[in-house]
């Protein structure tokens, strides 16, 4: 069981690595892959929060944005490359992180009031850079140095996929280790009954500010790529509805699964896509219909997750192989 | 600590808005022993363990462990210094498997390698070995209850808060769970500090018994004096049943 974990798991790694060469002369299709990573590891990163310390965070957009601000504008004010920038980037989502959760914690703001407060964040830091002119502004700022792979502006998406790649596979690697560490310990604990987990020890509220952190960090990092992809900086990156499928994603790709989130956007997202791409022109908005429908008929039949539905068909499937293997 | 109390309540009151649910209450609870706290429903018993675990502050009076204030100290902490407890209403990790909500306990005081081995400890000495890969979800109440002591004592107290630990057993699962705090007590050399509405239960348990009603001590002693004094048999049967 274990090998096959390991082989599957290797397969998969290979899987990603070689996929944009079947595309590679589909613009398309790469802006697709690109898409449906950017949003595997945004919702894999939101997992830490949303997923292990069942905290409903609606503010991916506001770490999101605060990466790709400082990131751009490190760019256009000081020239720094954004290899370096979108590091500073992840640290300034964090500070911001801190500032926030300190007193969010420190008040036990949880449930609808946690989920409600990260909202209205990202929509009060749209508005403020809409207001500031001197970094935001009501129009778009553009990136210089397009076509430079020194300044992260590749002029195709490939390089562009395979950052995403690694991101992926840091945040995922994040996620597993934090799993398996006393803090995921801590964190699903108090996701479950705050309380509780203080009587056995469990600070709550630093377990708590741990993780907003690292995810603040990871989505941070991901939005200055973000800004780069895009070629240009806008206050609408500070988006609510991004926010919202963030953890959409998380939440039915199945909560506090290291791997839940990235099977949800990899099947929700590239579904949606499909949707858009297929539909969009006659019926405009049909496909959001399609995929309200399909995310309601998924909470309400699989409520731990679509991936616990593989997992279960997976566990079946094999168990059957092995007994048809050993029968005789 | 030279007078030997792992635990004083000094004049400790707690009201929710108008109602006085703790009244100025003092109590020690010496080093070692097992004690019960009693009363009728709604006297406050559980008021007063959140007061003690650090849950409540309290509106006047002081919680003192092991020599130490307490009384505005947070849960976690205080959790460290030696003092843990389970809940009335029971409050397992649902989505947690039983030996994986052990787990969190442990780390208390131990890191990743060592927490397995004493969750396997703690395991084998609650006998929640066929369940240890269970859901917590999908425990019954005999079974959470028993998560709810292993997973405090993977905290590795001195000082042991019960909730009612035996509401809603059967007589043989009481029979139990009183084994097992008896070797908690004298094994471990834990403190218990038992609220219990079981008076099977407390009578064959605890050396010394308080008293609560409607939020203040009316009675302290050894459980043959409690059972007839007048006071607490008009308390849990009203004034007639005195003569
Ligand atoms: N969080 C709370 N907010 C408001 N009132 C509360 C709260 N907790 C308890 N009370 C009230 O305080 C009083 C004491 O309640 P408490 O739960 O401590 O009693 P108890 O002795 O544990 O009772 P029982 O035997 O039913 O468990 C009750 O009147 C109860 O309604
Ligand atoms: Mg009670």
């Amino acid at each position: 069981m274990k090998n096959l974990r390991i082989v599957s798991l290797l397969f998969l790694i290979l899987l990603v690595l070689i996929l944009p060469f079947f595309f590679r002369s589909n613009q398309y299709g790469m802006i697709l892959l690109t898409t449906i990573l950017l949003y595997g590891v945004l919702a894999t990163a939101w997992n830490i929060i949303g997923g292990m310390a069942g905290q409903l965070d609606l503010a991916a957009g506001a770490y999101l944005g605060l990466g790709a601000f400082t990131t751009g504008t490190l760019l256009l004010r000081f020239n720094l490359t954004p290899w370096i920038g979108i590091f500073v980037g992840g640290l300034v989502a964090v500070l911001f992180a801190i500032l926030v959760g300190l007193p969010l914690f420190r008040f036990k703001v949880k449930e609808v009031w946690y989920a409600l407060s990260s909202s209205a964040l990202v929509e009060v830091l749209r508005i403020a850079f809409i207001m500031w002119e001197k970094i935001g502004g009501p129009v778009e700022r553009y990136l210089p140095n397009y076509g430079s792979a020194l300044y992260m502006r590749f002029s195709s998406y490939i390089p562009y996929y395979y950052i995403m790649v690694i991101l992926l596979f840091a945040s995922l690697f994040v996620n597993y280790w934090i799993s398996r560490s006393k803090l995921g310990y801590y964190l699903i604990a108090l996701g479950d009954d705050e309380d509780a987990a203080e009587v056995l020890g469990v600070n709550v509220r630093s377990s708590k500010l741990k993780a907003l952190v690292i995810y603040a960090f990871i989505v941070g990092l991901t939005g200055g790529v973000y800004a780069c992809i895009y070629g240009f900086i806008h206050p609408n990156f500070f988006s609510s509805p991004l926010s919202t499928e963030v953890a959409i994603l998380g939440i039915v790709g199945g909560m506090g699964i290291t791997y839940g989130p990235l099977v949800g956007a990899v099947l929700l997202v590239s579904m949606r896509e499909l949707l858009r791409a297929n539909l969009g022109g006659q019926l405009e908005s049909l496909y959001l219909v399609i995929y309200s429908v399909v995310l309601i008929l998924i909470v309400l039949f699989r409520p731990r997750g679509i991936t616990t539905l593989l997992q279960d068909t997976f566990n079946k499937l094999f168990s059957r192989w092995v007994r048809n293997n050993h029968a005789e | 600590m030279q007078n030997n109390f792992i635990l004083q309540v000094e004049n400790i009151t707690k009201k929710f808005g108008n109602l006085v649910a703790v009244n100025n209450v003092s109590l020690n609870v010496v080093q070692g022993e097992i004690v019960g706290l009693i009363g009728p429903n709604g006297a406050g018993k559980t008021t007063l363990f959140n007061v003690i675990s650090g849950l409540f502050p309290p509106e006047r009076g002081r919680v003192i462990f092991k020599g130490k204030d307490v009384t505005r100290v947070v849960p976690h902490v205080i959790c460290k210094m030696g003092m843990s407890r389970t809940f009335q209403v029971t409050r397992a990790f649902a989505s947690m498997s039983v030996e994986d909500a052990i787990r969190v306990g442990a780390y208390n005081r131990h890191t990743n390698k060592e927490t397995l081995e004493i969750v396997n400890e703690v395991i084998q000495f609650c006998d929640l070995g066929k369940l240890r890969r269970r859901k917590c979800a999908d425990l019954g109440l005999a079974a959470l209850r028993r998560v709810e002591l292993a997973r405090a004592l993977a905290t590795e107290p001195d000082l042991l808060l019960l909730d009612e630990a035996g509401a809603g057993l059967n007589p043989s699962e009481l029979g139990n769970l009183m084994d097992i705090l008896k070797e908690v007590n004298r094994e471990k050399g834990i403190t218990l500090f038992v609220v219990e509405h079981v008076m099977q239960m407390v009578m064959g348990l605890c050396q010394r018994i308080f008293v609560l009603d409607a939020g203040e001590l009316i009675a302290t002693g050894a459980p043959e004096e409690i059972s007839q004094n007048p006071r607490v048999i008009e308390a849990y049967l009203g004034k007639r049943a005195i003569r």
